[in-house]
């Protein structure tokens, strides 16, 4: 191989080569700070790397800090926060921004020059070559191969922070899940207990004659139903406390509050959920940043119109069942019959594609915060019904009930079959409060930001 | 009895001056006799006649006698049919339709021959009419809206006149949408005194008509769909404790004239005498026809008069013999929890219900307990008597014979001291052997 550049162009591309070399240095953190920022900023709580044995101690001591053994998981936001830095799909998620770094430094480092030496018999000829070779395609490739790994790096680092503050976004969710979950097991419980009661005093008045074998099995019937029922609870109130256990990476050795927090005052107008998410969500930043990158391919192939990098955004391969394929190929033609007029109208049509897609995320952000909104405004309608006029109303209905025991107008049964309804209704009550918490975490997610729940740090149990 | 309390207007006690000058500029200019209204509860002392025949005058229990005014001869009254609030007792309130604030309306009181013309202005929200039960009249006069004569829709006032032909115990109410006018409380008295006063003279002439409401406890109109399951037997729309004693001097004569307006008979039971029914709705019972008794069955839509000589001295109940008429508001459906031990599942249910207390499990007594009741609601049971509580509502009363008493002294002269040793007491002497049924006792081999 002989080298064919000229020696004013090796110069400039070494000295390219130097400089891109200087600035894509391996960081110390692996690219995880700008991560972290990102994340802390939209979710209050900060995601941790642990890519030492002393790194994961440290998360340990900071685990149980947050959590003392069998502690009591006190808030949704202790929840998160044990959740960004010890959930191992996270931890195992977070390599590939190492993996992106080390393409990024790697496109930036000059290739290693090398030797070739061969001898090769032809017939009685001896024909020694010796040439000193540089990995020039990569040396002329490097200026545009840097930018798109830089690129990628910055891809990478935004679908990662996505990545986390869906995490984020499902802890909470779980964490009101299982919360409401166990606090509908001790109503459930109530029930079961009023239905006991019922159960046996019917038992006793059959027994002395006061009441027919099937009012008595009219009781009978509901209290094993009842138990049925709480039986079934406890098993969900365990599958939610595991789900939420998964996402904190850990097992369900922990305690909840007895009640879900206390619904905010109120909740935020929707003057700019649109306008939030579109300056806050993250894959919408990713598609700008994907459009800036055409962009510049664009202005490269005008540039030059023999190097084609403009397949970066062409070689987007998906195979299904496996997670979309993303690169760059870089080629170099010599220009003997092709001018590249094609090259540009393709680069263009490539560059309207991802304008196009951005749009189309831009829309989709829109319309997930518009009904994330809505459903979040809904689920807190619901809730402030509940907690301010359908539990009051039962309970007075309850009070008035007593009334008319105390006034022999309706009988005992009447009274536990009161007590059953009320439960039932404060169990609505409960799925009503957790939907809305669940529903501000689906906010928070679409806004790609934090939610506009008021007070939400001084409501917390 | 209780001091009347101050109507609208004063002069309805004794005098029988029925025009002021406040209803005249108000009732005069359209020529018609003033309306007076009533608004105590309480029973008023008769009303002695001022003009026209002379009569002996009857007490309406917890009621009042309409005044009236003679104009060429003709006694003109004046009932205006309208929404009233009654208290059935202490604690409760109804909203009713009646005459002159009261449901039932006030007693009218005629004698035998009058002319009586009655001017009826009808304030409810619906056409109503007046028929006059029992008596003989022109039958375009009989109140029955559509079949007699239109109804007087609400606003307008009619007028009914005819002469009281036969002497008796009548009562009137509606005969247009009388199912509902009825049910809510739509009804009066009304006695013809015979043209000679001492013809079957009495001491003491009580009235009283009885009614029944079905008022959801909490609530204060009455259902007025129901047909049986009234939870309110009512005298005069009072339910005891709310019902006034009828005080009596010892060996008065005394006539009690009742009605029933309700959907079902009452057998009317008094205590420590026998009394004979002297009159029907078709008037005056022959003596040699008359049958002693101590209940009298009073059937739907039927009136009885019955006398007694009030010769024993004390408190004695007088009371509808159906138990449940002798209740205010109760459940029919509760249960009977006696004889089962509610106390381990007391305790449970205590835990669910804070304010929980069994109940029931010896019997259904609760004239000692006080517990919170809903509101404008009777207990089932009550009133106090100088031994206890009187576990007793609904259509239930003392007459009171006591010796010393003025003619026309109504008032309350309270408990009845026994003379000593004349008590049901408790036995402290040796308790008699109790013996077996004969062959109720085995022995077991």
């Amino acid at each position: 191989m002989i080298p064919l550049v000229s020696r004013p162009s090796r110069a400039s591309a070494l000295a390219a080569c130097a400089l891109l070399a200087g600035c894509a240095q391996l960081s110390p953190d692996g690219g995880f700070g700008p991560l972290r920022e990102i994340v802390a900023q939209r979710t209050g709580a900060a995601p941790a790397w642990h890519r030492t044995p002393e790194e994961a101690a440290g998360n340990q001591a900071r685990v149980a800090q947050l959590l003392p053994a069998g502690g009591r998981l006190a808030t949704a936001d202790d929840a998160v926060q044990i959740a960004l830095i010890n959930n191992p799909d996270l931890q195992a998620a977070f390599a590939e921004l190492g993996v992106a770094e080390a393409d990024l430094v790697q496109a930036g480092r000059l290739p290693n020059p090398g030797f070739s030496f061969a001898r090769t018999h032809s017939g009685g000829d001896v024909k020694v070559e010796r040439s000193l070779t540089l990995g020039l395609m990569q040396l002329i490739a490097m200026p545009a191969a840097s930018r798109i790994e830089a690129r990628r790096f910055d891809q990478v680092r935004l679908q990662l922070a996505t990545r986390v503050l869906a995490t984020a976004a499902q802890t909470r969710q779980a964490y009101y899940r299982a919360l409401a979950s166990q606090q509908g097991l001790a109503y459930q419980e109530q029930v079961e207990q009023a239905a006991e009661a019922a159960h046996e005093l019917a038992a006793k008045m059959a027994e002395r004659g006061n009441f027919s074998r099937l009012d008595a099995a009219r009781e009978q019937l509901f209290y094993a139903e009842t138990q049925t029922r709480l039986r079934r609870a406890r098993r969900e109130a365990q599958q939610d406390k595991e789900s939420l256990a998964r996402l904190l990476g850990m097992a369900p050795a922990f305690t909840l509050p007895e009640r879900l927090p206390e619904l905010p005052a109120k909740i935020d107008d929707a003057a700019d959920v649109e306008r939030q998410a579109i300056a806050q969500r993250l894959d919408i930043q990713a598609a700008r940043s994907e459009l800036e990158g055409l962009r510049l391919s664009l202005g490269l192939t005008r540039a030059t119109r023999l190097v084609n990098v403009l397949d970066l955004g062409a070689l987007r391969t998906s195979e299904s069942g496996k997670a979309p394929e993303t690169g760059y190929q870089v080629d170099i033609e010599i220009p003997l019959f092709d001018w590249g007029q094609a090259r540009v109208a393709k680069a263009e049509a490539i560059y309207m594609q991802g304008a196009n897609r951005l749009a189309a995320v831009a829309l989709d952000a829109r319309a997930q915060a518009r009904l994330a909104w809505r459903e979040r405004q809904d689920a807190y309608e619901l809730a402030r019904r509940y907690r301010d006029d359908i539990v009051p109303l039962r309970h007075r209905m309850s009070e008035e009930n007593l009334l008319r025991y105390n006034g022999m107008l309706i009988s005992v049964f009447d009274l536990l079959a009161d007590a059953r309804e009320q439960a039932a209704t404060v169990n609505a009550a409960i799925e009503a409060g957790r939907d809305f918490w669940i529903a501000d975490a689906a906010l928070q997610l679409a806004l790609g930001g934090p939610a506009a729940a008021e007070n939400r740090q001084g409501t917390q149990p | 009895m209780n001091p009347p309390s101050i109507s609208r207007r004063a002069f309805l006690q004794g005098s029988a001056l029925a025009v002021t000058a406040s209803a005249a500029s108000r009732a005069g200019a359209a020529g018609l006799p003033e309306a007076p209204l009533q608004q105590s509860p309480l029973t008023q002392p008769p009303l002695s006649p001022a003009n026209g025949r002379p009569y002996q005058p009857v007490v309406t229990l917890n009621g009042w006698t309409l005044p009236w005014r003679m104009k060429n001869g003709v006694k003109e009254f004046h009932l205006v049919a309208e929404p009233v609030v009654r208290e059935i007792a202490p604690g409760m309130k109804a909203n009713l339709w009646g005459y002159n604030g009261q449901s039932p309306g006030p007693t009218i009181e005629v004698v035998e021959g009058d002319r009586v013309r009655i001017f009826v202005t009808n304030k409810l929200p619906e056409a109503t009419s007046v028929h006059w039960h029992g008596q003989r009249l022109p039958n375009g006069m009989d109140g029955v809206a559509g079949l007699t004569q239109p109804g007087i829709p609400p606003g307008q006032t009619f007028v009914y006149e005819f002469t009281a032909r036969r002497a008796g115990t009548f009562m009137y109410h509606p005969h247009a949408d009388e199912m509902v006018q009825m049910a809510m409380g739509m009804m009066g008295f009304w006695v013809t005194h015979p043209r000679d006063p001492k013809f079957m003279r009495v001491d003491r002439d009580f009235v009283f008509l009885m009614n029944a409401y079905d008022i959801e406890p909490g609530a204060a109109v009455p259902k007025v769909n129901t047909m049986l399951d009234f939870n309110l037997w009512t005298w005069n729309s009072r339910a005891f404790p709310g019902i006034d004693p009828l005080v009596v001097r010892q060996n008065d004569r005394v006539r009690i004239r009742i009605g029933n307006l309700t959907m079902t008979n009452h057998p009317i039971h008094l205590h420590g005498h026998e009394f004979n029914v002297t009159g029907t709705d078709g008037g005056w019972v022959p003596p040699a026809a008359r049958w002693p008794e101590v209940a009298a069955d009073i059937a739907v839509g039927q009136m009885r008069a019955i006398e007694f000589d009030a010769t024993e001295e004390g408190d004695w109940a007088l009371h509808c013999h159906k138990a449940h008429h002798t209740m205010n508001a109760m459940g029919h459906g509760v249960p009977t929890m006696i004889g089962v031990d509610q106390s381990a599942v007391a305790g449970k249910i205590a835990r669910l219900i804070p304010d929980y207390m069994a109940m029931g499990d010896k019997g259904g007594a609760m004239g000692d307990m006080e517990m919170p009741l809903p509101e404008n609601t009777l207990p089932m049971m009550g009133g106090r008597g100088p031994y206890g509580a009187i576990e007793m509502g609904g259509m239930f009363s003392t007459v009171k014979v006591r010796r010393n008493l003025a003619r026309d002294d109504y008032r309350d002269p309270g408990w009845y001291r026994a003379p000593a040793g004349s008590v049901a007491r408790e036995w402290r002497g040796e308790a008699p052997a109790a013996h077996a049924a004969p062959g109720g006792h085995h022995e077991h081999p």
